[in-house]
């Protein structure tokens, strides 16, 4: 272990003793709709903004005439690209290729020269209402050169392909190799040796509010944005430089959002647009993304071509996979850099000792991707669960045993592999404990049983380790900060630099900074989101908002009880060491009638510092950065990294059924038993794992954003792009295992994107066990009922 | 440029949460954005603008609809309930408190239809079971929970129901 890092362990909160059941807080708010999204916001004499977006997937643009749409009735503002060039600066990139020496190029907020997919952003309106703003879309007159596109990955890795960026030498624009050991060398030596590719689609993150941003450029020169964002913070830095305002100018709100799931990461042409086309009205604008706008948003496309090499007891001798992520259009969204983790996952939770993963990201003329829960990591568990259960096919072994034989086992933690330095884990615990509370060997049973005219019955397992926390050399950062304050009449506020979509962390962190105090949470305040309040954080993402937010909070938290420490045992006349706190009171643990109230002590500080000798100063507020241990950007002496400080993870099992005639799927039942370290409000870690399942049983059957000859986007609506409703689902049973990171203050490891790569491989490998009697497979995500019926035409068994 | 005609306006008379409202909007207007800009009440809210996912639920003349598929017009002389008034001020409905209890939402964007369709399932079936009350909110999209808790709140409520023997499911 190089990095035993500096930070206190475990021990510190005992997993029990975190646990808090407090209702998720503004439920009231939420229940009556004065929740307060950014459309419901009173934010004055508003205009609203429309976006023209380019209907070509690969063009020039030869000119753009918007004459008419100056003279329209009720248009404020309108920008093209050409207006941009000169007045701002290029767009910064979220994650800028070139950071990691990639090709690079930029961008505008509106197009300039090129567009290079359906849905570009060609030029803004302004208008005063929505339907003006959309009219007048119709009187701009752009005039494009269609050029030869490009929108499926391998063929645009073809010699001759057209060339999304003329500057590149390909479309290649990164390959991320992991390796360890001799993969050919062990793949030439293995007794059974398999050949076999599984692709993914592109779906996204489809929360059920869009994106959303109102800018309000005033005269005085200062902006302000309420923005539906993830990041606030890096909103307003990126604004700076695009617009020259410096960020003390710049102040974005994030205002309560309606979901994210990684698709609101900053880096977005609207941000900016909201604000300039406010500058040109003289008014605030406000832009919301449509639905058919936000399905444009890609994620998650990969093609694996895999090699294993294994033996007949199971154990895995090499694994090679080649993934080909099409990453749409390069743009500074920066959603293509989900190829790293896709590749940095591997090889999973097994102690693989050759393999070799080589994750590339080709460009195409496709719309861009944007982050999406699970962040490619996903798709790395959908390959590995794949392999794992071929193999186990291959020789007639149930996969539960393979996975036994392959497992990193508990006492070889903490583990390196390439780019991952494993934190803690019971993996066949979890496992054990899934196929017990699954009936697994039940509906093995059933399996058996079944008439063999009945539904095709298939029960797939899958187990999701889940790198969170994301370090990167961006501003995605592993820290975060924290401010804690204390009133005189002792209500505590907490101002984080975390923010929540929705997932409720505020709750939790509230309940982790009163458990400091011993005062009850209501009395503790959480205020995020806002740049003018909160201390510069990272906002949420890699479900880190908890241990890092949180820690910071605890550590702030902790900073200021010292200062109440030395004042009641002043006040109270005791030992400072023998000074408790507890249930909203301060005293002596030796002699528990000294004892005050919190409010009072708080009181006293305040009033009667200087005064009273002994008592610090009259202030009662910390600010403390909390970065997780187990980071190492900077490689060991075997060129190891990790980027990612912690590593939840989650065994699941699910039960689907067909139907021979119509080739329709369905999850029947599912399980899933999940450890993320300690955990401090269980409901709602296990609302968040319940929602990552459907997330992924939606990508496995349902959910897919195809593109027709022309390279449009076929999707763009929900009766296009299927989510899965109530009754797509069975009932899904969770279990709980904690193994605390020794790594984080509190052993948490994080929680929310562990679960979909769990759902997406368990259902793809459970459709396969159903289609084995027959002899076929399906390896083209989603698995919908025409693809499983082709499969079922072509079987021989079958007929 | 200024041929464009102004488009024909109507004026509206409703009955919203208790509360005789009139206003003019646009013939064209959607009664979502009537409830939203016309009425102020923001939480009906637009997911899909083309009746997928049911956030714009509202209960119109005692019936769940989406709003984003009704012209404000239509809606003349009606009788509507928004999620501000499915309970009294100050109050919670027995679902409303066990969607909080059961954590049945996270970013709470799409609660409006679940509230209306589950409350429409609860006050037209004495013993809803897990089938029924997932039939119920086929209609409605949500992308935090997965419906378990969800479907979890409503059983409660018929739970508590049938145990307690009250009738008046509306209002606590």
């Amino acid at each position: 272990m190089t990095n035993a890092t500096n930070q206190p362990g475990a021990g510190d909160i005992e997993p029990q003793d975190g646990l808090v059941s407090e209702l998720r807080r503004d439920g009231d708010l939420i229940m009556t709709g004065a929740a307060g999204y950014v459309d419901d916001l009173p934010l004055g004499h508003v205009a609203h903004a429309a976006i023209l977006r380019s209907p070509h997937p690969h063009a020039r643009i030869v000119a753009i005439d918007v004459e008419k749409v100056k003279a329209a009735r009720n248009v404020l503002a309108v920008l093209t690209g050409d207006d941009l060039v000169g007045m701002v600066n290029p767009l910064p990139h979220l994650f800028d290729p070139k950071i990691f020496g990639l090709p690079t190029a930029e961008f505008y907020a509106l197009a300039t020269e090129k567009v290079r997919w359906v849905g570009e952003p060609v030029a803004a309106v302004a208008a005063e209402t929505l339907a003006d703003a959309e009219r007048a879309l119709d009187l701009i007159d752009v005039v494009y050169e269609e050029i030869p596109f490009v929108t499926d990955a391998v063929e645009a890795m073809a010699r001759g392909a057209p060339k999304v960026f003329d500057h590149w030498e390909d479309n290649v624009l990164a390959m991320f190799p992991f390796e360890e050991g001799d993969v050919d060398a062990a793949i030439a030596a293995s007794t059974h040796v398999i050949k076999d590719v599984i692709s993914i689609q592109r779906f996204q993150a489809a929360p059920m509010e869009c994106r959303g941003y109102v800018g309000d450029w005033t005269r005085g020169g200062k902006i302000t944005i309420h923005a539906s964002t993830q990041q606030p913070h890096q909103v307003r830095t990126k604004l700076s430089v695009t617009l020259g305002v410096t960020e003390a100018n710049i102040r974005v709100v994030q205002p309560r959002v309606g979901g994210s799931f990684g698709l609101k990461f900053h880096g977005y042409q609207e941000e900016s647009l909201v604000c300039l086309l406010s500058r040109l009205a003289g008014r605030p604008v406000k832009w919301l993304e449509t639905r058919a706008e936000s399905l444009l948003i890609g994620a998650r496309e990969f093609r694996h071509e895999f090699r294993v090499g294994f033996e007949p007891n199971g154990r895995i001798n090499g694994v090679h996979n080649r993934s080909i992520g099409n990453i749409g259009c390069l743009s500074t969204w920066g959603g293509w850099s989900m190829v790293y983790p896709n590749g940095m996952s591997f090889p999973g939770p097994y102690a693989i000792k050759n393999y070799k993963m080589e994750s590339y990201g080709v460009v195409t003329n496709k719309a861009p991707w944007s982050g999406a829960r699970g962040y490619g990591k996903e798709s790395a568990t959908l390959v590995i669960e794949r392999i794992v259960d071929l193999v186990a096919k291959k020789i007639g072994m149930d996969a539960i045993d393979v996975r036994r034989v392959n497992f990193i086992a508990s006492d070889q933690f903490p583990y390196w592999t390439r780019a991952k330095h494993l934190d803690s884990g019971d993996y066949q615990g979890a496992l054990d404990q899934v196929v017990e509370l699954s009936g697994y060997h039940e509906w093995r049973r059933v399996q058996r049983d079944r008439p063999a005219d009945g539904p095709l019955l298939g029960v797939g397992v899958a187990f999701d380790l889940t790198p969170e926390g994301a370090d990167a050399s961006s501003l995605i950062r592993g820290h975060d900060t924290t401010t804690v304050r204390v009133s005189p009449n002792g209500a505590v506020s907490v101002l984080t630099g975390v923010t929540s979509s929705g997932t409720g962390n505020e709750t939790s962190i509230a309940a982790l900074v009163a458990r400091e105090f011993g005062v009850h949470p209501s009395t503790v305040s959480v205020f995020q989101g806002d740049t003018d309040i909160s201390p510069y954080g990272f906002g949420s993402f890699s479900g880190r908002s908890l241990v890092a937010g949180g820690g910071a909070g605890v550590l702030a938290a902790r900073e200021i009880k010292d200062k109440l420490r030395t004042a009641a045992s002043v006040l109270l006349e005791v030992e400072p060491g023998d000074v408790v706190f507890s249930d909203g009171q301060v005293r002596s643990a030796a002699n528990p009638s000294r004892a005050m109230d919190f409010a009072l002590l708080c009181e006293q500080i305040y009033s009667t510092s200087y005064v009273n000798p002994g008592l610090l100063e009259p202030q009662l507020e910390a600010t403390c950065t909390y970065r997780p241990g187990n980071v190492t950007m900077v490689p060991d002496e075997h060129g190891r990294i990790s980027p990612y400080p912690c590593f939840p993870y989650s065994a699941h099992v699910a039960v689907v059924e067909i139907d021979r005639e119509t080739g329709y799927p369905r999850v029947i039942d599912y399980s899933c038993v999940h450890d993320s370290g300690t955990v401090i409000s269980p409901k709602l870690v296990d609302s968040q794992l319940n929602g990552a399942i459907v997330m992924g049983i939606g990508g496995a059957l349902y959910e897919s954003q195809p593109f027709d000859d022309k390279g449009h986007p076929e999707a763009l609506t929900f009766k296009q792009y299927l989510l899965p409703r109530a009754t797509d689902l069975p009932t899904i049973r969770l279990g709980t295992q904690v193994t605390p990171s020794p790594f984080t203050l509190f052993g948490a490891k994080g929680a929310g994107e562990s679960g979909v790569g769990g759902a997406l491989a368990s259902v793809a490998i459970a459709v396969n066990d159903a289609l084995e009697p027959v002899g076929v497979t399906v390896h083209q995500l989603p698995l919908t009922p025409s693809r499983i019926l082709d499969a079922l035409l072509s079987s021989d068994v079958a007929r | 440029m200024t041929h464009q005609t102004p488009a024909p306006v109507s004026t509206v008379s409703v009955t919203v949460n208790g509360t005789r409202r009139t206003f003019v909007c646009e013939d064209r207007t959607l009664l979502v954005y009537a409830i939203r800009d016309n009425l102020d009440l923001k939480g009906t809210r637009v997911g899909c603008m083309n009746g997928d996912c049911g956030a714009c639920t509202i209960k119109l003349d005692g019936q769940a609809v989406k709003s984003c598929l009704l012209l404000a017009a239509s809606a003349d002389g009606a009788e509507i309930v928004t999620l501000e008034g499915i309970a009294p001020p100050g109050q919670l409905s027995p679902l409303q408190k066990a969607m909080w209890e059961e954590d049945a939402f996270q970013c709470g964007f799409c609660v409006a239809g679940a509230l209306f369709a589950a409350q429409e399932l609860l006050d037209t079936h004495d013993d809803p079971d897990e089938e029924d009350i997932r039939k119920a909110l086929i209609g409605n999209l949500c992308r935090c929970t997965g419906y378990e808790y969800m479907v979890e709140a409503v059983k409660s409520v018929a739970r508590a129901r049938r145990q307690g023997g009250t009738c008046d499911s509306s209002v606590d």
